[in-house]
């Protein structure tokens, strides 16, 4: 119970901290925000319900007033403005990852990519895309447009994930609630 | 950790949150249902006024809370402009940046633990699923106290990194702090276990 | 040796707190110690030293060049180690972890990794290659921190208390491997025992240096002051 709450409350920190830092590089040269790939660990890493409820706990403190999206951002404004739909979208779009994590027993690295590209991308840019269509006054096609130019880093991202998610399953296998 | 609360106090400080939130709320489907342009400047400029009697200061914090919105703003103008459609173009603008500047009202004039009340009052129901409210509140203590520790740490690692190579840190350094994590994680949950537990 | 660690009227302040004031710093020996209490800005002196930060007054030199500005030299100049290695190894492997530097001065993959495994074949240990970093010890991930810094053959070396969480077998090992070394050394240390054989002290206060010299000058006069104050009974002075 206790290892459950403080896994959630940690890797909560984590997605904060991950959009905290200055940039980093994803390959020599080319900067990545790092945030959405919290929200993908958070799902691979923690499961379908903890990582959605690690996301959830992330989300109401951006809403209290914690500057914790990328780039310092917060408060209620933040799901007043077009973004709203990837906001609403990070909570599903973790337990997505964490469902397919859990339940596609094949080698955790390949579950968890398929997991980040189904949740961390598709489910996430659906959200945020219908979000951005009704914020902007636009349609479901044309809101599809300003996404499209992110998916390639975001696929890079989902590797990523991927090869972290093993990482830790190797480092600390007992701690990767996915599968324990 | 520092809070989006402005220090500077305004007579919206001492509203209580529940209130602002809901003539937010309500003010928020007036944003989204207004006609035209003309109404469209006439909220904002409403909503400019309200910040700037509450302070130059608070006013321009208030539209430093706005500028990451800009990237929204080129795609509307560019669109608008290019369809030759600038009504609806300033409509919607101004929609966007009343909605999101009445919301930071609520954050800028509200301190962070009458938010955490507010939230917790709204979660109550889920205690019969199992939501335990000292378990949400000692949830919130801990990212709050963990925030500044893994950064703390991620600093480190990239400074270990910046001690052997001239480039930025790459993506390398995450899978250490996340181990950092899931490590601080059992460390506290035992520690919560040495005092009696949840 | 180079030319040195000179430091002319360095500070550094964050956010209008003065963690350092204005120091002078001429350090040419081959051992050099700072000693200092925790929050003295012993910590701080090193990093600005090691490039890691910029001083927001004076200026820097180590061997001529500033290194917060020429990173790409300092990798040849300068080698740090930090306390904890938990905080410092980036890769889960040893292997990676050591070929790493390496890589970054420009080697190819393989030549790093040749030079690894000689390095660990040297060091009787070459079947830990390909070892998971979580299986090590943490004298033996601080011995690895130790060897990744090494490998990339700085020609100083500077050491933020890198022993104190060890255990004394582990302590020695690594103390002995250290004083076999020929690089210049700068070590900071708050315990007295640990720097007597140094060519050069520097006692670090509240952020500007109390007293320099020969051991047999500072130590003595740093022990006093040590005792002096354990034997106040509060520590009650906030950081921020």
């Amino acid at each position: 119970m206790e290892r459950n709450i403080t896994h959630i409350a940690l890797f909560a920190a984590l997605i904060a901290v991950l959009g905290l830092v200055p940039k980093i590089d994803l390959i020599s040269g080319v900067p990545i925000t790092a945030q959405s790939l919290g929200i993908m660990l958070c799902g691979t890493v923690l499961g379908a319900r903890r990582g959605a409820l690690a996301v959830l706990l992330f989300l109401g403190l951006v809403a209290a007033g914690l500057p914790l999206l990328s780039g310092g951002r917060g408060g209620l404004g933040v799901f007043a403005g077009p973004s709203v739909g990837y906001l609403v979208g990070f909570p599903i779009a973790a337990f997505v990852a964490g469902l397919v994590v859990e339940r596609w027993k094949v080698s955790i690295g390949i579950a968890s990519f398929a997991g980040a590209v189904l949740g961390g991308i598709v489910v996430m840019h659906i959200f945020g895309i219908i979000g951005m269509s009704i914020m902007l006054g636009k349609s479901l096609t044309e809101a599809a447009m300003l996404a499209v130019p992110f998916i390639a880093g975001d696929l890079l991202k989902s590797g990523l994930a991927a090869g972290i998610t093993r990482g830790l399953a190797r480092a600390r296998p007992a701690s990767v609630l996915s599968r324990n | 950790m520092l809070t989006l609360t402005s220090p500077v106090e305004t007579p919206l400080h001492h509203w209580p949150a529940g209130a602002k939130l809901l003539l937010v709320a309500a003010g928020t489907m007036v944003i989204f249902a207004l006609p035209d342009w003309r109404w469209g400047l006439g909220a904002l400029a409403l909503i400019a006024a309200g910040y700037l009697a509450l302070g130059q200061d608070f006013a321009r914090t208030g539209l430093r809370l706005l500028r990451p919105l800009w990237p929204f703003l080129l795609v509307l103008a560019v669109w608008h402009l290019w369809l030759q459609e600038p009504g609806r173009g300033v409509l919607l603008a101004s929609r966007m940046f009343a909605a999101v500047a009445l919301a930071n009202l609520v954050t800028m004039t509200t301190r962070l633990d009458a938010m955490m009340a507010v939230i917790q009052r709204l979660l109550t129901p889920l205690a019969r699923f199992g939501l335990r409210p000292e378990v949400v509140a000692l949830s919130i203590a801990l990212v709050i106290r963990f925030v500044p520790v893994l950064l703390d740490k991620a600093t480190q690692l990239r400074q270990s990194w910046r001690a052997r190579s001239p480039k930025t840190a790459a993506a390398s350094i995450i899978l250490p702090l996340a181990v950092l994590a899931l490590d601080d994680a059992d460390h506290v949950a035992e520690a919560l276990r040495a005092r009696g537990g949840l | 040796m180079d030319s040195g660690i000179i430091l002319d009227q360095v500070g550094f302040s964050v956010q209008g707190k003065v963690i350092l004031h204005e120091m002078s710093l001429s350090l040419t020996g081959r051992r050099i110690a700072i000693i200092g209490r925790n929050g003295s800005g012993k910590t701080t002196l090193l990093r600005l030293m090691a490039g890691l930060m910029a001083p927001t007054s004076g200026t820097v030199r180590v061997a001529g060049l500033d290194p917060a500005a020429e990173r790409k030299a300092m990798l040849r100049s300068i080698g740090i180690l930090f306390q904890n290695p938990d905080h410092q190894i980036i890769f889960p492997t040893v292997e990676e972890e050591l070929a790493f530097g390496l890589r970054q001065m420009g080697m190819t993959a393989k030549e790093a990794g040749a030079r690894v495994l000689a390095m660990l074949r040297a060091e009787g240990r070459a079947h830990w290659a390909s070892a998971p970093v979580s299986s090590l010890s943490q004298g033996q991930r601080q011995w690895l921190c130790l060897m990744a810094v090494l490998l990339m053959e700085p020609e100083t070396l500077l050491l933020d208390e890198p022993f104190a969480a060890l255990d004394l077998p582990t302590q020695a090992r690594l103390q002995r491997r250290m004083s076999q070394l020929d690089q210049r050394v700068v070590t900071i240390s708050h315990d007295p025992a640990t720097v007597i054989d140094c060519d050069h002290v520097v006692w670090i206060e509240n952020g500007r240096v109390a007293a320099e010299g020969v051991p047999a000058e500072v130590l003595p006069a740093f022990k006093d002051e040590m005792d002096r104050l354990g034997l106040r009974d509060a520590d009650t002075d906030l950081a921020g």
